[in-house]
Parts: structure tokens; sequence; C-alpha cells
């Protein structure tokens, strides 16, 4: 079973709850798919045993082939070449590396080169479980192909908790493909519901089956619960705000490792998950 | 020879734009003939690679100088491959202004690109 860690607006707990969870559950490979920003590292401090690059493909046009006729550039949804009457130029920080500019070249003069935008580390958490996160290059426009691939390695593992890229941009779809089931970590605050409504428009669209968990419990107000319930969505647990736990987090330590009292808070948030996701499974 | 201008209007009295990949129109001035083209850019509400697509577009109205706030770096690169020199607005409010400026070779030339743009997907 494939868990997907999610949110919306930044900084609710996405990392919080998904490390949380993999440190409890030793049988689970956690992934860090926030490919710009990756931190579950942090927390996990793996021994890493792998390092895999993930390249990108990018136009070069031959000079001498070229015959100007500019339908690469009318193709190109991107704006990564331009042509005229004296060059035709691609830009490869715009390409998306669709291949479509290279099938329509009538001339032949497209060929396509590769570059590296980005790694991902595979390696053992200091909790003893599996543990992969990918880490794109600054300055690269998109790290959907290191997501697949994350995707990819651990598609045949029998539960992996996924650590998603905030927001509902193209990073946090592939971060959610082939799961089967979705945590959404919300705060109550209006920026927290009003980023989450975009995340459950988003999962229901995918058609993948979600609960809610309210984070930082006790801050805020109560529109959070309000819409949950309006919209009928099930919260699997709420999280109160505690600032002993800020403080761990601010130094490198998860909630179940200061307390037991947070231990059976997270064993019980897992309990509650697994439920709502395997009976989400039986309908 | 055709002069681009980053325009907010299509006149000449017009304020100029304070952006190049994104400027609202392209206000070309021809010349041979003072004939004016207004085109309305079509890369101001590109999601990324407005300044490549806004050379493509002055490639293809055949100009061979504009005027601009500043370029990017990959716009720069373009500009160079294709000749077209670019010159700095500043001193300048409106097209006219810029265009008087212009001619009498007050207009700097812009020579370092400025900050590259966010290509947000």
């Amino acid at each position: 079973m494939k868990i997907a860690i999610l949110s919306g607006k930044g900084g609710t707990g996405k990392t919080t709850v998904s490390n949380n969870l993999a440190a409890l559950i030793s049988e689970a490979v956690l992934i860090d798919c926030d490919v710009e920003e990756p931190n579950s590292h942090i927390f996990m401090v793996p021994r890493i045993t792998g390092e895999e690059e993930i390249q990108t493909g990018y136009p070069v046009v031959d000079d001498d082939k070229c015959i100007h006729c500019r339908k690469c550039a009318d193709f190109c949804h991107y704006n990564a070449i331009i042509a005229g009457a004296a060059a035709t130029m691609p830009l490869k920080d715009l390409c998306h590396d669709c291949g479509g500019c290279r099938l329509v070249c009538p001339a032949g003069a497209i060929t396509y080169e590769k570059k590296g935008i980005g790694t991902i580390y595979t390696g053992k958490s200091r909790f003893g479980s599996d543990f992969l996160y990918g880490q794109l290059h600054l300055g690269e426009l998109s790290g959907v192909k290191i997501i697949n691939r994350l995707n990819e390695m651990t598609a045949d593992r029998d539960l992996v908790l996924v650590d998603s890229p905030p927001g509902t941009s193209c990073s946090t779809v592939a971060a959610l493909e082939d799961s089967d089931y979705a945590v959404i970590v919300t705060e109550p605050t209006p920026f927290g519901v009003s980023d989450m409504k975009m995340v459950v428009e988003m999962l229901r669209e995918m058609e993948i089956p979600f609960s809610v968990v309210v984070n930082k419990a006790g801050l805020g107000d109560k529109e959070v619960y309000d819409y949950c319930r309006g919209e009928n969505l099930s919260i699997s647990g709420e999280i109160p705000f505690d600032r002993s736990v800020a403080e761990a987090y601010a130094s490198g330590k998860l909630a179940v490792e200061i307390s037991d009292e947070n231990r059976s808070l997270y064993n019980t948030l897992w309990l509650n998950i697994r439920k709502e996701a395997e009976k989400s499974h039986e309908n | 020879m055709n002069i681009a201008f980053c325009s907010t209007g299509c006149e000449l009295k017009s304020e100029l734009d304070d952006r190049f990949g994104r400027t609202t129109y392209f206000l070309i001035y021809k010349t041979e003939t003072s004939e004016i083209i207004c085109i309305e850019n079509e890369a101001r509400m590109a999601k990324g690679g407005a300044g490549s697509q806004a050379v493509q577009q002055l490639i293809d109205h055949n100009v061979s100088v504009v005027i601009a706030p500043e370029v990017g770096p990959q716009a720069m690169d373009a500009l160079k491959r294709f000749n077209i020199t670019p010159y700095n607005q500043k001193g300048a409010k409106t097209v006219e202004e810029a265009l008087a400026l212009w001619k009498d070779e007050k207009l700097p030339l812009i020579e370092e690109p400025g900050a590259k743009g966010l290509h947000k997907a």
C-alpha cells in the first residue's frame, strides 16, 4: 500500500507526520518526494548506500541540416526553441523533454542530449527502515522525473509512505501517482483550510481516497472542522500544538522520540489511518 | 529598420512598460516610413519562457533594435544570436521620448543581462 502525506499549505506538518510514522513502522519505506526542498533526511539521518543521477533530455540543432522552416519552434509549447531566418536556437532550461521538436523536424536536424537535473539517495534511516529522497539541482525547472523515479524504485514495496511536495503542482500530482490512500495534514488556520480545499479537489479528481489530520490543534479557529463536516471528510486524528515537540523538531528529534505520550498518539493515528485506508478499499 | 518599444499602449505618446518579456505591447516603429505597428505581446501571460517568446515575436516582425527596461540572460543570448540590439530605455517615460533619445544616440546599450525569470512550471 502506498500512502501519500500531503497538505496544500507548506509548513502544516507533512514531514512531521510522515517521519513520525516512518520512525514507528519499521516495515514502511519513507520516500521524500519534495525534491525542491527535501528535509526528511534531517530526521531520518540515513546511511546512504546508493546514489542515482536523474537526467533530462534537451534538443540540439545541427545548423548544417536545419532548413529554417520553424516547425520546431511553432510546435514547442514551452517556448524552448526560438527560430528565425538566421538561426534556430533551443533554450535547454525551458525544455520539458517531450521530444516533439525532433518528431516535427522534416530535415532531421534535431538530436537530443542529456543533462543531470538531480540525485536520488537511497539508504537506511537511523530507525533501521528503508528511506529514499530526491534532490533537484538548484535552478532546475521541474523535479517530476526524480519523483517518477522514486515511485518506480519503490513500486514493489508493501508499505510506502510519501512525504509529498506542498501545493497542487505537477510535482504533487507526480508524487501521488499510484497512491492507494492520502492523508491531508492541515492546521486550524484560514490559510491551512484555504489551501487544503485545492488538495481535496485534486484528490477527488484523481479518485484517491483520503482522510484529514489536524496538526497544531488548539491554535487558530474552528473553520477547518466546519469545512470537514460540510464536505463529509473524515478526520483520522488531531495532533495538539505542543511547544516541546516544536523544540525537539528544531534540534532534529521527532515527537515519538521524546515521550511515550507522543508515541501512543502517533500509534493511534497510524491505526486510524490504516483502518480508514483499508475501509476505503473494501467498497 | 524596425525598432521595437516595450509599451503600455499603442500610441507614440503611450508610456513605456517596465518589463521586457511580459510587456503589454510591442510598438514597432519603421524608420524608413515612420509607420507604427502595435502588437499585443503574446508572451505576457506565458507560464515560463516569456523572454524567449518575446524575442520570437521580434524576430517574426523583423526587428533589429529593441528599446527595453532590461533583458534576462536567456533573452539576451537570443537577441545576440539573431542580431537584435537592445538599448536601455532609462530617462524616457513615453515611446516618443525614447525614440527621440535613441535618434540622438543618447540611449545606452544593454550589455549585461538582468535577473533570470523564475520559470515556474
